[in-house]
């Protein structure tokens, strides 16, 4: 696999959302706006590409028997600089993410690229591999937060699109709970249509 | 898809029965209709049209759906998309603005019945999850959305103490415009946060529960959503079904039971001081009841089962009436059972003949 496949593979081929179905739980619950999703897909890749590089670097070190924990400390590190410097620097973004960012340390996506990829790769396709999976995640996060916020708010990225009337009267349930399951499964399912398409299954 | 041929598999030999589902939805519509008189007598043309718009978008989405999955459209007129129309017209407040059944009804139809494979294939009941949608969406318009009965005929106002509600609920800071479009459950619901004004509740409760108000719950003169106020025409519906052998009873009187116990047990305050009545006649129970805890497709195959099914729907109906957030608990009970059934099912399953009990 050459250089440039570790990084565009994240982004739609793999894509740690919509391929993978990892890391639904920031993905179902931050995706209210379209700033939330970037804040959030920021914040992950951040933590990724990090902890991507850290876990490959030391992949030689660390005793295959205690590696999750190692994986875990490495990770949290990084969390909460990003915890801290968001706090300092973005404190109305850090009040909305709120309790996921200390969370991104139970992340599927990170744990699973730090076991399933930096682990057994050297250092520069590591951390390609993270920058693309981070794209890719942020990536799907705004996608989803597309659809919550215009349908749920009448806006994107804080700008009025459908008009005060609409604003009134918005479709609610699309940034409540439910409304991120339903919006969810028709991309999923948007994405296995194109899938079986490509292999000339189902038209 | 391979379309219709997936029906044509027979296996010799059958009783030929005259039922099937054109038949059994068409024997619905019909049934339903009493309660529709009674909405145009009682909120207007407006009811008329916004069960028009309902059952239109129903039909329609229906229609599309089929079209795009490139399923037989005729599938659209087997008259399913109709009564889901009907029952989401019926769940809603008269005083909505129209794009609010259609909305509902679009979303039944799209998401709640047809993303999950079309009729027979749904796992909650569309129009239920479609009233689930809106009040979720618009919780305002669907919750303040009232209209006292015959409001829309000029010199025909309801007289506000044969309605059941008395001046006793007016306080100082009460507003006269919520009371004329308050509904029965509301105001019992009202009753239960003045627990520290002693009287005060037992006063309106009495009134709730008197004859008088109990007549016009059972005739429908109160304010309610569109198809449900009027027992008496859901009866007849009822009564319609049973006649044409499409209506099961085991639910419908589970349901109705566990509704009448659970409401006598703690429908009023404390304990043992509920209306059984009252809480039959008042909210979603009779249309609940016959017409949508009936949807074959969700409620389970067993006989067992579905007194099972009923009894736990009464009992969900009544905790959420007595302490849950919104006044009447109907349509989120019947989907919260809708949810269990596959449980129920499974663990109802009747012995096959010759099987032997495990560890019996």
């Amino acid at each position: 696999m050459s250089l440039a496949q570790n990084f565009s593979r994240g982004i739609v081929k793999d894509n740690p959302i919509f391929k993978q179905v990892l890391g639904m739980c920031p993905f179902l619950a931050v995706t209210t706006s379209v700033e939330n999703a970037l804040g959030m897909g920021a914040a992950a890749t951040f933590v990724l590409v990090f902890s991507n590089f850290l876990v490959s670097l030391f992949r030689k070190v660390i005793p295959s028997k205690v590696r999750i924990p190692s994986y875990i400390v490495i990770i949290a590190t990084f969390v909460t600089l990003v915890d801290l410097l968001m706090n300092a620097y973005l404190p109305a973004l850090h009040q909305s993410l709120g309790i996921f960012i200390p969370l991104i340390v139970v992340n599927c996506i990170i744990l699973g690229r730090a076991e399933g990829f930096a682990n057994k790769n050297k250092v520069l396709p590591s951390v390609l591999d993270g920058i693309g999976m981070g794209l890719g995640f942020t990536l799907a996060m705004v996608v989803m937060a597309t659809f919550r916020e215009i349908l749920g708010n009448g806006s994107w990225l804080g700008f009025n699109l459908l008009g005060e009337s609409y604003q009134n009267q918005p479709l609610l349930i699309a940034i409540l709970a439910p409304g991120a399951f339903i919006i969810m499964a028709f991309i999923l399912g948007f994405f296995n249509i194109m899938e079986k398409r490509k292999r000339g299954g189902v038209k | 898809m391979t379309g219709n041929r997936m029906f044509d598999l027979a296996v010799s030999p059958h009783i030929g029965s005259s039922q099937n589902t054109k038949r059994i939805m068409w024997d619905v519509v019909i049934a339903l209709i009493p309660a529709l008189v009674a909405a145009f007598w009682f909120f207007g043309p407006r009811a008329l049209m916004l069960v028009a718009a309902s059952v239109g978008a129903a039909v329609l989405t229906e229609w599309l759906c089929l079209k795009f999955m490139k399923r037989p459209v005729n599938f659209a007129f087997d008259g399913s998309a109709v009564v889901t129309g009907l029952l989401l017209a019926y769940n809603v407040p008269s005083g909505v603005p129209w794009w609010i059944p259609v909305l509902g009804s679009a979303f039944a139809i799209a998401v709640a019945k047809q993303a999950f494979g079309g009729l027979g294939h749904n796992i909650v009941n569309p129009a239920l999850l479609g009233r689930a949608f809106l009040v979720a969406s618009f919780p305002v318009l669907m919750t303040a959305g009232w209209i006292a009965p015959m409001e829309w005929k000029d010199g025909h106002r309801i007289d506000v103490q044969s309605c059941g509600v008395s001046t006793a609920l007016l306080s100082e800071s009460d507003e006269l415009d919520a009371l004329s479009g308050a509904t029965p459950l509301n105001v019992l619901k009202q009753t239960f946060s003045w627990e520290g004004e002693p009287g005060r509740g037992e006063e309106v409760r009495a009134m709730l529960f008197s004859k008088q108000s109990l007549k016009n719950l059972f005739m429908g003169r109160v304010g309610g959503c569109i198809g449900e106020t009027s027992a008496i025409m859901l009866l007849l519906g009822a009564i319609y079904l049973v006649l044409r052998g499409v209506l099961e009873l085991r639910l419908p009187l589970s349901y109705l039971g566990s509704v009448a116990l659970f409401g006598w047990l703690f429908g009023g305050s404390g304990w043992f001081n509920g209306n059984p009545l009252f809480h039959l006649l008042a909210g979603g129970v009779i249309l609940g009841g016959f017409f949508m805890i009936t949807d074959m497709v969700t409620t389970p195959v067993t006989k067992k089962g579905r007194i099972i099914f009923g009894i736990g729907a009464g009992l969900l109906t009544m905790v959420i009436r007595r302490w849950g957030g919104y006044p009447e608990g109907c349509s989120y009970s019947i989907l919260l059972m809708n949810l269990g059934t596959p449980l129920i099912d499974r663990y109802t399953r009747p012995r096959a003949f010759g099987e032997v009990k495990k560890n019996g």
